[in-house]
């Protein structure tokens, strides 16, 4: 983001290691998805799990828009090509989540849980309050830049660590998850795997600055752990066949341990992890799982009466 | 001595009292405005879940204008020879304005779009009527032979590029079908105390739809059947017009040509044109000005336009290079597109277009970059 040569390498041992057999050429998949026959209960029997991971489909549509609206601005800075050829992939993977996600919310609104209230307010937050602000040219819109490329870089570190946890979740398969719902969730998981190098790899271009890295985690961490709690209490209390619908921390750290949710002590081993001045992505999760995935996954590969209803060529 | 130690108990029980009252009396105020904080913020909550943020005054997130919505056929009648008429009904149906129509997703994956022609005061419910073509592209005919009541049929939501400005009076024409459009207008028109008029032609009065409801508007209607009229004298029509009158027309495109060449300002003609999808022709080189960059480029056959923008301007964002990921959709200020995408709704194709698939229909264009 200057025009500063890039600084010196760091000392051995703190600077974070890319493992090179981890890194995959990235593209956007055509995806559809049909939502027809999927029940507002996904997994049967568990409306606060199925909540839980529903909160995704409202922050997941605004937020990656969010993303790719910041990356296309930072382009000019990319001075590497591999970089700058992972960024172009990445933009248009998140484009396709972004949309994905989106045509869950109608038919949630179908099944009388209309999300609105609550994505209007996250639209606020990514459109008003993180755009673009009214900012001189030069350094303020510099600074402003690099700090949502570090905030994009902590949030994918988490994205990153579900989709590594939804592919590997095999007991939403033994409890009867939709299959519709698992495959977009997969779809999305898999991706993140595959380009959870990406946002890192920027924020390390364009700024790296450990200082910058920590406070945009705090960040992000906080406001991620407000929207989840908002949004699964939004939906439970909202839930036209609940009576007295609630969430709450203890429903969460025991859906962890029965798997159908991320385990809490995994979540926060996850914390250290990002904080070390060691790390890098590529260190955790396997490409190859997600590819083997993609592979097979009917949304990305065609498989379902299409959601455009094949319009396309 | 034992008088001083009672004395030192009792004042030492009383300084402990004194400050277990106080302690009790804090724990208890801490404890209510606790209380009475977590009741507001839960009352704050239920109405806006994500409190303190505002929410946007406009959503964005699941209202999508590529969004499907899935509508039930509650009724179907035929208002006139070859002609079909459905009533759709489904509980999240947006509102629509006249001049609005929709996409219909038929089931073989064709998608066709059809004026609404029903009342936009009834919330829930679109109607649309659509006429059988032999020689088509398979739409009507697909409508005709699979759309049955109690059938669920796939819509996008309403848009309009026919939309009824304000005005005086108006002189709306209609060409067969091209009535559906132009019928909510005459309602609106009417409510809004508009002078109008009609002029709806067709080829008999069997095969002119919606003939009963227009009776009700008495003289302002003219009706023009072919087989005992003829074709309508447009230059008679169009020539009293009272200036400030907006022309309406929507109909098959020999008549649309006509209307325009009769208005006596053709700039108050307003035509309603469906965007036909013709197959991908053969690529063809064609120019490119780029208007704030100030360049223009030659786009070869063989080359994409992003392609050719991209040599004068490297950071152009772009990512699949299929048309389906929408990172390369940008504006276009002049020149006609040959669209080639699966992604953009044709109200975003009016003033837009994805570079890295579609071209110029023509042998320029003129884009905002």
């Amino acid at each position: 983001m200057s025009n500063k040569p890039p600084a010196a390498a760091p000392a051995q041992g703190t600077a974070p290691a890319a493992v090179v057999s981890e890194h995959t050429a990235l593209h956007a998949r055509n995806v559809s998805f049909g939502w027809e026959d999927t029940p507002l209960h996904w997994l049967p029997g568990d409306p606060f799990a199925t909540h839980t991971i529903n909160v995704l489909h409202l922050l997941l549509p605004a937020g990656e828009r969010w993303f790719v609206h910041v990356y296309k601005q930072v382009l000019p800075y990319i001075k590497d090509e591999q970089l700058r050829a992972d960024v172009v992939g990445f933009i248009g993977q998140e484009a396709m989540h972004a949309a994905a996600h989106d045509d869950v919310l109608p038919h949630l609104k179908r099944l009388g849980l209309d999300p609105t209230p609550y994505t209007a307010q996250v639209d606020w937050l990514f459109e008003k309050l993180l755009g673009d602000r009214t900012l001189p040219p030069g350094r303020a819109r510099v600074w402003w830049l690099k700090e949502r490329v570090a905030m994009i870089a902590a949030i994918e570190h988490y994205t990153a660590f579900l989709g590594n946890w939804v592919l590997n979740a095999e007991e939403l398969d033994r409890r009867g998850a939709d299959p519709v719902m698992l495959d977009l969730l997969r779809w999305h998981g898999a991706e993140e795997v595959e380009h959870r190098s990406v946002a890192f790899d920027l924020f390390m271009h364009v700024d790296g600055s450990y200082r910058r890295r920590a406070r945009t985690w705090a960040t992000a961490f906080a406001a991620l752990v407000f929207l989840w709690q908002r949004g699964a209490r939004f939906f439970m209390e909202n839930d036209p066949t609940l009576v007295n619908g609630r969430a709450s921390v203890g429903q969460f750290v025991r859906a962890g341990r029965r798997g159908v949710l991320p385990s809490t002590p995994a979540m926060l081993k996850s914390i250290p992890t990002y904080l070390a001045r060691t790390y890098h992505p590529s260190q955790e999760g396997s490409t190859a799982q997600a590819a083997a995935y993609l592979a097979t996954s009917p949304g990305a590969n065609g498989g379902v009466v299409p959601a455009d209803g094949g319009a396309a060529r | 001595m034992t008088r001083t130690t009672t004395t030192l108990n009792g004042t030492l029980t009383g300084t402990l009292t004194g400050a277990l009252t106080t302690t009790t009396l804090k724990v208890t105020a801490v404890a209510g405005a606790a209380w009475l904080a977590r009741r507001a913020l839960r009352r704050r909550i239920r109405t806006s879940p994500l409190w303190p943020l505002p929410a946007l005054e406009t959503p964005i997130s699941g209202y999508s204008p590529r969004r499907l919505l899935r509508a039930l056929i509650v009724s179907r009648t035929e208002p006139a020879d070859g002609v079909v008429q459905l009533t759709l009904e489904a509980g999240d149906l947006p509102a629509w304005t006249p001049g609005a129509h929709i996409d219909v997703v038929l089931p073989s994956g064709l998608t066709r779009q059809y004026s609404l022609c029903g009342d936009p005061a009834r919330a829930g419910v679109y109607t649309i009527a659509v006429r059988l073509v032999d020689d088509g592209r398979g739409g009507s005919r697909e409508v005709h032979e699979h759309l049955v009541e109690g059938a669920e049929v796939r819509i996008r939501p309403p848009r309009n590029r026919f939309e009824l400005r304000p005005a005086p009076s108006y002189a709306f024409v209609a060409g067969g079908i091209g009535i559906t459009p132009i019928l909510p207008m005459l309602r609106a028109a009417t409510t809004a105390g508009a002078d109008w008029t009609l002029l709806y032609g067709g080829r008999s009065r069997a095969s002119m739809p919606f003939l009963p409801e227009l009776s009700a508007y008495g003289d302002r209607v003219t009706l023009v059947p072919e087989d005992e009229a003829g074709l309508p004298d447009l230059a008679a029509a169009l020539s009293g017009v009272r200036p400030g009158t907006l022309v309406y027309c929507c109909g098959p495109e020999p008549l649309m040509a006509a209307v325009a060449e009769a208005a006596p300002d053709p700039a108050a003609v307003r035509l309603e044109r469906f965007i036909a999808t013709a197959p991908a022709s053969a690529a063809r080189p064609f120019t490119v000005t780029l208007e704030r960059t100030g360049t223009t480029l030659t786009v070869p056959a063989d080359t994409t336009t992003l392609a050719a923008v991209r040599a004068a301007l490297p950071d152009t964002p772009y990512s699949c290079e299929q048309g389906f990921c929408g990172t390369c959709r940008h504006r276009v200020l002049a020149g006609e597109v040959d669209h080639r995408d699966t992604l953009l709704t044709d109200d975003e194709r009016a003033d837009s277009m994805l570079l890295c698939v579609s071209r110029a229909k023509e042998d320029h264009l003129v884009l905002d970059l």
